[in-house]
């Protein structure tokens, strides 16, 4: 069984031998892993279950690893992703922090790192979501004074 | 002098010369035609002369008035020449010998004229005698007539020898007193004045001769001495022509020949000269001299051949450039296709890589699960190797992607002197280690720079760090930094290593490329660095000499 608050991480990458090697590991490591092969398939995904952590590549058939973080980020930005890839440039990772990505790793990736970030990630989407939903009470509030201040 | 001057003089010395020598033969053909008139003069007057004594001959023998008439004409026709004689001719002659032979003619005129009346004296005194003789004879008789007739002898022989000793008997005898009569008294006186008549005519013969013979030797003499004159002149003529003509001929020759050496020398040197500059051999200038044309033209192709000389140094120099720059061009170039094609390359390693890596990791997870089995430490073993070696190739890989994806530079203030002291820090404990000594010679006034600090860090760290390792133990390393032309830092790095065989400079700068042991170096390191320095707009010298030691400069622009 697995535990209540174990991460749900979603690997994206079109080696299916690395993909599912990697997936295997991870779920050794007491993560949730799902796993897709491009990035159309990524982004359905995201639309009926939404992951913590995102591992995407970059280099895929279809759309480019960069074009699903854009969608990614405009639908659930909460969404931490992290980039792994053997084809990254130094151009590609400072387009991917521009575009709020966590990390930007290179393959071959050491799994204790890869987990080390995937936990930083989760950290870093907790607070997020956590100081959303402060905003979000905040706001309520504001608007509810407001309101009361019309009316008098 | 110019061309044409001389020339022009070359000719005029012919034709001076040859004017010289007209101008002389002229003057000497004159001289020559007025001495012959003289002679013609003189012979004209000898002949005259010659004719004259012919006659003067035949006058004494015949004592005939036609004869008499001949010599007048001739005379006449003498004294008419003489007086014809021109002005020159008597300056040629000597005014004075002239006068002296119109005096001689007209006292031989004189003299003819005395001796003509001489004559008809002589014949009118002896028909007289003859008369009055006839008349004595007649009228005398006896011893006396006898004696007379003896007178009459003496008076014969008298006539034939006009001797002074007949003379003195004859009047002798006729002073005898036997003789004194009226008639006889006359006779004597008779026979007197024709002795008187001899005796003057003897003295005017002697005279005419005298006169006749002064002119002919003078005209003779005239004729000769002017004939001498024309002999003398034209030898001397003869000798001045055949000197002229050698003159003309050496000095002519000498003059035309200097010239046309002035002209000719020139002309070869300028043709050798040609030669050599067709042979693009600039060696030889040409030697100008004097002031002519040639000298000119010398001069103007000197500075031609300075000119060309330049323009060939100028285009030597421009292609050596254009080949190096080429070269480096094409080193570049090369360069650049090795770096993206092992960019393409480590791509494409890093999946299959990645998937060594995970298969290898998921293996090493099942084992660590696993409670132990047999051979369990030896397949870790193993799979640690297989970790180090995807290690050693990931490393590969992502340095080269590093090295291709250069391609922004973060411009930073930075001190050159504070850069290689802080990449000297990360390699402290090698040169320690192997007790290299440091010779650090930094210049002082370097301004700051303004580059990519990470990157130029790099660059030093893997140049410092060949040379620690190209040292033995206790080998040197000098590092210093200054500024060339106030547009270019210079750092070089001296080691005395075991230096680059001279076969592999051109290759040093290639990925890949490394001489050391394997598993030591990527032959990455001084690859990127040459990347790093070429985006900077700067460059890499090398300098190194087998066994001697190697020199890396860096060169940053300003």
């Amino acid at each position: 069984m697995k535990k209540k608050k174990e991460v749900k991480v979603l690997l994206v990458d079109d080696e299916v031998e690395f993909v599912d090697t990697l997936a295997q590991r991870l779920r050794m490591r007491e993560l949730h892993v799902d796993t897709v092969y491009d990035g159309e398939q990524a982004l359905s995904f995201i639309k009926r279950i939404e992951p913590d952590v995102i591992v995407l590549d970059l280099k895929m058939p279809g759309l480019h690893g960069i074009e699903v973080l854009r969608e990614i980020k405009k639908m659930s930005p909460q969404i931490q992703v992290i980039i792994l890839t053997g084809h990254g440039t130094e151009k590609d990772s400072e387009e991917a922090k521009k575009l709020g990505g966590f990390d930007f790793l290179r393959k071959p990736a050491d799994i204790d790192l890869l987990v080390a970030k995937i936990k930083e990630a989760f950290a870093e989407k907790i607070e997020r979501t956590m100081t959303a939903i402060a905003f979000a009470e905040e706001g309520e509030l504001d608007t509810a004074e407001k309101i009361i201040k019309k009316e008098e | 002098m110019r061309i044409w001057k001389k020339l022009m003089v070359g000719f005029g010395v012919y034709v001076t010369l040859a004017a010289i020598i007209g101008i002389f033969a002229y003057v000497e053909l004159r001289t020559i035609t007025k001495r012959f008139t003289v002679v013609e003069v003189a012979d004209d007057i000898t002949n005259i002369i010659l004719e004259v004594r012919r006659f003067e001959k035949n006058f004494l023998l015949y004592k005939d008035d036609d004869t008499f008439q001949e010599i007048k004409k001739y005379l006449a026709v003498l004294t008419d020449d003489t007086d014809k004689i021109r002005k020159e001719i008597i300056k040629e002659v000597g005014t004075d010998n002239y006068e002296m032979m119109k005096n001689a003619i007209a006292e031989y005129d004189f003299q003819i004229n005395i001796l003509s009346k001489n004559f008809k004296l002589q014949k009118e005194f002896i028909s007289k005698i003859g008369v009055l003789t006839r008349s004595i004879e007649k009228n005398l008789s006896g011893d006396v007539l006898n004696s007379f007739l003896i007178v009459r002898k003496y008076e014969k022989n008298l006539m034939i020898y006009r001797d002074k000793d007949i003379y003195a008997t004859l009047i002798n005898t006729l002073n005898s007193p036997k003789f004194a009569t009226a008639e006889v008294n006359r006779y004597r006186s008779l026979i007197n004045g024709l002795f008187k008549l001899y005796r003057e005519e003897q003295s005017s013969i002697e005279k005419i001769r005298s006169k006749a013979r002064n002119i002919q030797t003078f005209t003779e003499d005239l004729s000769k001495r002017e004939r001498a004159n024309i002999t003398t002149i034209l030898s001397r003529s003869a000798i001045l022509l055949l000197f002229a003509v050698l003159t003309i001929i050496i000095l002519g020759t000498a003059v035309n020949i200097k010239i046309a050496n002035s002209i000719a020398t020139p002309l070869k040197q300028l043709e050798g000269i040609t030669k050599k500059i067709a042979t693009a051999d600039f060696s030889k200038r040409i030697d100008v001299r004097g002031k002519d044309e040639l000298a000119s033209l010398g001069t103007a192709f000197n500075q031609m051949q300075d000119q060309l000389q330049n323009t060939m140094r100028f285009l030597e120099l421009a292609n050596e450039k254009l080949r190096e720059s080429r070269a480096q061009l094409v080193e570049t170039e090369k360069l650049a296709t090795l770096g993206r094609f092992s960019a393409g390359v480590a791509h494409e390693i890093n999946n299959p890589l990645a998937i060594i890596n995970e298969k290898a990791g998921l293996m090493k997870d099942y084992i660590d699960m696993s409670e132990d089995f047999p051979n369990k430490e030896k397949f870790n073993v193993m799979l640690n190797a297989i970790f180090d070696s995807v290690r050693r190739c990931s490393s590969i890989t992502h340095r080269i992607l590093g090295f291709a994806r250069k391609t922004d530079i973060t411009p930073e203030a930075i001190n050159l002197n504070s850069l290689v002291n802080e990449v000297l820090k990360f390699l402290e404990k090698e040169i320690l280690y192997k007790s290299i000594r440091l010779e650090l010679e930094l210049s002082e006034a370097l301004p700051v720079i303004k580059s990519d600090k990470i990157q130029l860090q790099q660059v030093f760290l893997n140049i410092i760090k060949n040379a620690a390792d190209a040292v033995e133990e206790g080998g040197l390393i000098r590092i210093s930094t200054g500024i060339k032309n106030n547009t270019t830092f210079q750092v070089s790095v001296e080691d005395n290593g075991y230096g680059i065989p001279k076969e592999m400079l051109k290759n040093i700068f290639e990925p890949f490329f490394t001489t050391k042991e394997k598993g030591k170096g990527t032959g990455l390191g001084l690859s990127i660095s040459y990347g790093i320095i070429k985006k900077l707009g700067g460059n890499i010298l090398v300098k190194s000499e087998q066994n001697k030691g190697t020199t890396f400069t860096v060169e940053i622009p300003v």
